[in-house]
């Protein structure tokens, strides 16, 4: 039992970030996306980010992904470089946009992952600490997902929140290790997004993968995660790490709670300095307490 | 309700400003014929010279067709191939695509007399006149629709890493299908200009339509000029519906389909 407990120093079991810089366009419109970011993300945790518009949370989900070179520092996701996380399909990414395939029906989309890169598999199994799970039913996820009656629809004929969820059962199907979802709910109204929530947690807990879940709404972030990473604009920064410790199962009850609305409150107090350091991007600061 | 849909060309509304249309345009036709028969042949006239010799006009159709089909046929693989090549290595791109856009604007009609006498009066002059006519609209749509794709989907492909012979094949080429059928829409009938050019442009040359018409005018006999120009005509509009109707197969799934149909 004792040799098999997990060496505490190493990174091998968390997706870490270490003094990441991302800078786009050159001398005159320079512009700083991240300066200086460090994360750490422990192996089955699920982290939120957010913060306001354009201060660089999709920068970072893609650092992470590897689709971002950083000028400077590392990005490491359990001890292996973003490329090679990449290769043994560890990495399952639910982008700002659908980005569906337009020619292929709801069923054919998600099972597109399966179908490239055949050679994951081996990879994934060198891989320190990587949990082999069977390969998922794709019609049981999209039952699940809601999306019985849309598997033979083309993406065309679906709203705008059933292409995201058939983007979130996309990425789901590769059952990867890191779960990278850019504001995956946005277009979803409030009782479809609570339960598609749900069905998140269910899936996160059941497969522990870990999840890195950009959003722009303060209890979606609270309800959902272990730790809620707060950032800020110009330059892009981290500058508030809370960490939720409502016990799980969060049910729909908790959400009215004291707790709960004190965490909500913490977070909203971090954005409202983050916010007021750069009202707008560009325009003349606003007098403080005018933004309330 | 989808039958009468279907058969919805039946009604007066669909067809009866065409009907009217061509009523005026024969009248007119058979006005000015009358008047000035040297500019344009009675109708009649045009009519007896397809009935007294369809086998020969079906001949020379053929001919052309053929020169057409096998030309297009030339010009479609190697601007695919090209357009794969040029939209895969970017040093390919900057060398190929300006050269690429200049020829494309080079009217062709130009070029054939010279590949006549370099060619000769054989098949081969006309092959590759109607291939390289084919060859620029298929070569710029398709390189542009390779690189079509939106940066989520790639990012989405990317991050399962996938080849990039899995990419051309699953995202890059399915991508591309709907600019590649603006471009035969286009090309289809383009490839019977370019066989009449090729023939018309090689005096010698045996059969075809384009060598039918460059025969009559000399001879003056206006009637089999234009029954040939009919045939022309019909053939290039068929081409034009049956790449029309693959395209509405192939393409079922594209926005612009989605509204009209379910
Ligand atoms: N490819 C790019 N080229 C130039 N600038 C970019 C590029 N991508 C992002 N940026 C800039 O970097 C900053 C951060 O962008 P990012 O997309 O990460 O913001 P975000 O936090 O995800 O915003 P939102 O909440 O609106 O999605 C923005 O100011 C944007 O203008
Ligand atoms: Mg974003």
């Amino acid at each position: 039992m004792t040799l098999t407990s997990p060496a505490p120093t190493s990174t091998a079991d968390s997706i870490s970030i270490r003094g990441a810089v991302k800078i786009y366009g050159s001398a005159p419109s320079r512009h700083v996306a991240l300066a200086n970011v460090d994360v750490d993300i422990k192996r089955g945790q699920f982290v939120s980010i957010i913060g306001p518009s354009g201060c660089g949370k999709s920068t970072l989900l893609r650092l992470i992904a590897g689709l971002e070179e950083a000028d400077a520092g590392t990005a490491e996701v359990f001890g292996v470089p973003p490329e090679r996380a990449c290769a043994a399909k560890m990495i399952g990414l639910v982008p700002q946009a659908p980005a569906l395939l337009p020619w292929k029906d709801v069923l054919g989309n998600v099972s597109m992952p399966a179908k490239v890169n055949r050679r994951a598999d081996k990879l994934r199994r060198r891989i320190h600490g990587h949990l082999e799970r069977p390969a998922p039913d794709m019609l049981d996820l999209l039952s699940k997902a809601g999306l019985t009656d849309a598997v033979h629809k083309l993406p065309a004929q679906l709203s705008g929140g059933m292409q995201q969820r058939t983007a979130i059962v996309r990425a789901f199907g590769v059952q990867p290790d890191v779960l990278l979802m850019d504001e995956p709910f946005s277009a979803l109204d409030e009782f479809t997004r609570e339960s598609i929530q749900e069905q998140l947690l269910d899936i996160w807990d059941e497969n522990k993968t870990t999840v890195v879940f950009v959003t722009h709404s303060v209890s979606e972030a609270v309800r959902l995660s272990d730790t809620v990473l707060v950032m800020s604009a110009r330059p892009g920064r981290i500058t508030a790490s809370v960490d939720i410790t409502l016990p799980r199962p969060r049910s729909q009850a908790m959400l009215k709670t004291a707790e709960f609305h004190h965490f909500e409150d913490v977070i909203r107090d971090h954005l409202q300095t983050a916010w007021q350091e750069n009202p707008m991007t560009g325009s003349t600061p606003i007098p403080a307490g005018a933004a309330s | 309700m989808s039958v009468l849909k279907r058969l919805g060309f039946l009604r007066p509304a669909y067809w009866l400003p065409l009907a009217v249309l061509l009523v005026g345009l024969g009248i007119l036709w058979s006005v000015t014929a009358k008047d000035s028969p040297y500019l344009l042949p009675p109708l009649a006239a045009v009519g007896e010279a397809l009935a007294a010799n369809p086998g020969f006009y079906l001949a020379n159709a053929w001919a052309t067709l053929a020169v057409a089909l096998v030309g297009l046929a030339i010009g479609f693989v190697a601007s695919f191939i090209l357009a794969v090549l040029v939209s895969e290595l970017p040093l390919a791109r900057r060398a190929i695509m300006p050269i690429a856009v200049v020829l494309s604007v080079t009217p062709l009609v130009a070029i054939a007399p010279a590949l006549v006498v370099a060619f000769g009066f054989g098949p081969e002059p006309k092959l590759i006149v109607t291939a390289l006519i084919c060859f620029f609209p298929i070569l710029i749509n398709v390189a542009t629709g390779l690189r079509s794709v939106s940066p989520a989907v790639l990012q989405v492909f990317t991050t399962l890493h996938a080849s990039r012979l899995e990419m051309l094949w699953h995202v890059r080429m399915p991508s591309a299908l709907p600019y590649l059928f603006t471009a035969l829409r286009v090309v289809f009938p383009l490839s019977i200009i370019g066989a009449v050019v090729a023939e018309l442009s090689a005096p010698g040359a045996a059969d075809g339509l384009g060598t039918v018409i460059s025969v009559a005018s000399s001879n003056n006999r206006l009637a089999v000029v234009y029954a040939a120009i009919f045939c022309l005509a019909i053939m290039g509009s068929v081409l034009l519906l049956i790449i029309t109707a693959i395209e509405d197969r192939v393409l079922h799934w594209h926005e612009s389909r989605q509204g009209a149909t379910s």
